[in-house]
């Protein structure tokens, strides 16, 4: 699974999902956006990961991407669709979190903005920069971003290409938490490890009914949460979650 | 109300001036919410929404722990079949009844608000905390999702970032936090609680009924339409105050 510009590790059902880029800040190019859906395939069909936890390697998350120069313009959209990375990690049914250990710029943000919950150092910078070089965000940034955080902040940021702080990021509701750098990953791996103990059926079901549901209307949102909580009645997992409660102990949980 | 016990509600209705006061009252389970009182709520929320006298409604826990700990567990799975269940959960649309009342609703929140009690509150239009809540979603950490609107109130609420990783994680959330996230829109001393949400009700009371009721059906309604939309029922609707007046 692990290539050399993607690395994999799986510890207690949190597999950790390396960008490995250091010297050009973890951008991201054709070969590593291959690389990072191929391990997205894997790691989405094994059955020992329930929680996915990406980061960059050294002290950035990632910068952007590395297009190659184009003389040809009508090569611009396959180019893009091979560097297209959000819709894979959006596709997931698992929890991912990104922790954002540095930089995390253009489409690096975009990357973290398709993650279900954010980590932020304290020394992170976010921001879409792609109109200040001429271009706009390209790989889900219009749309991920001012459904996160309003539409007046998202215009503001992608217009004037503003890097915010981790600080900033965190007062707008961009990240969830923002830790000392030294503590990102320690912060971030206990995240993943608390969801890992939780049913991870439903927490599959929890992402769909949550991130389907903003697209549809409230009535047809709780048709959908209603929906998917009969379908739960029928796991094992469920009915392990009410006995473990009521016998007051921790849950074991099979995902099935 | 079949199978309830009507010597021990475990809702109390009440009505003062034009304002409805509505309490979970299982204060030894901390208002655990079970089917007697899923019942109880539906009937008293039913005559809110009917009752032209009601303008305002506050909606509380009684006992000292907290406001509601969620569903009551030891009831799950009692259903006769899942189809049954389904069945009796639009039956009695407890969640679609309180959407679809179109006066202020105030949830005063004390103690423990976990689960359907945070559910609840996200139901209503304006929540008022005291310093000793705290919030919490344990569902997922259960095997199950919030089955009370959660999974989509919570998310309208606080955005999707913040309502996944709070139901993902189970984490507790202190009042002081829930304001930063904007989960509760005031905190309030302990025992200020109730004067607090009451005398809102009053002052909202107090209004235009056609006025609220517009306003409120313009941002709920609204929210679900593409902005044009939104945009031609709100001037239909501020027509339609005006000429009430």
């Amino acid at each position: 699974m692990s290539s050399a510009l993607v690395h994999i590790s799986i510890h207690d059902h949190v597999a950790t999902v390396t960008l490995n880029r250091h010297s050009a800040g973890n951008a991201i190019n054709e070969a590593m956006a291959f690389a990072l859906r191929d391990a997205l395939t894997d790691l989405s069909q094994s059955g020992e990961v329930r929680v996915l936890l990406v980061t960059g390697e050294g002290s950035g998350f990632c910068t952007g991407t590395d297009l190659p120069n184009l003389t040809n313009p009508e090569l611009l959209s396959d180019t893009l669709k091979n560097h297209r990375i959000s819709d894979a990690f959006a596709a997931l049914t698992k929890p991912v979190i990104a922790a954002i250990n540095g930089d995390a710029l253009d489409q690096g943000l975009e990357l973290a903005l398709a993650c279900d919950i954010r980590v932020a150092s304290a020394t992170a910078r976010l921001g879409l920069t792609q109109v200040e070089a001429g271009f706009m965000p390209w790989d889900g940034g219009t749309q991920r971003l001012p459904r996160l955080v309003g539409r007046g902040r998202a215009l503001e940021m992608i217009l004037t290409s503003r890097r915010i702080d981790a600080q900033e990021a965190m007062s707008m509701g961009l990240v969830n938490m923002v830790a000392e750098p030294d503590q990102v990953m320690n912060s971030t791996l206990k995240i993943a490890q608390t969801i890992a103990a939780h049913g991870p059926i439903a927490a599959g079901y929890l992402k769909e009914a949550v991130l389907k549901g903003m697209d549809l209307t409230l009535e047809q949102g709780l048709r959908l949460e209603a929906d998917l909580n009969f379908i739960l009645q029928t796991t094992s997992d469920r009915a392990e979650g009410i006995q473990s409660f009521l016998q007051r102990r921790s849950p074991d949980y099979g995902g099935k | 109300m079949v199978g309830s016990d009507m010597t021990h509600p475990t809702v109390l209705y009440s009505k003062k001036g034009n304002v409805a006061h509505v309490v979970l009252n299982r204060p030894r389970v901390i208002n655990a919410y079970n089917m007697q009182m899923r019942d109880e709520l539906y009937e008293s929320l039913a005559a809110a929404k009917d009752d032209t006298d009601v303008r305002a409604l506050v909606l509380s826990g009684s006992g000292e722990r907290g406001f509601c700990a969620g569903a009551d567990l030891t009831e799950f799975g009692t259903a006769p079949s899942l189809a049954i269940a389904r069945q009796v959960r639009w039956e009695r649309d407890i969640w679609g009844l309180f959407l679809s009342i179109r006066k202020p609703m105030i949830a005063a929140l004390h103690g423990f608000v976990i689960g359907s009690g945070v559910e609840m509150a996200c139901l209503c239009d304006v929540r008022i905390a005291s310093e000793n809540a705290v919030f919490s979603m344990p569902e997922v950490a259960l095997g199950m999702v919030p089955a009370a609107g959660g999974t989509q109130t919570l998310p309208r609420v606080v955005g999707a970032g913040t309502a996944l990783e709070l139901i993902l994680t189970n984490r507790s959330v202190a009042a002081s936090e829930a304001k930063e996230l904007g989960l509760v829109h005031q905190i309030v001393a302990n025992g200020d609680l109730m004067m607090t949400a009451i005398s809102l009700a009053e002052k909202l009371a107090s209004r235009d009924p056609a006025a609220l009721s517009a306003a409120k059906s313009a941002l709920v309604d609204g929210l679900d339409m593409h902005l044009d939309d939104g945009l031609r029922l709100e001037k239909r609707l501020a027509m339609k105050a005006k000429s009430s007046e």
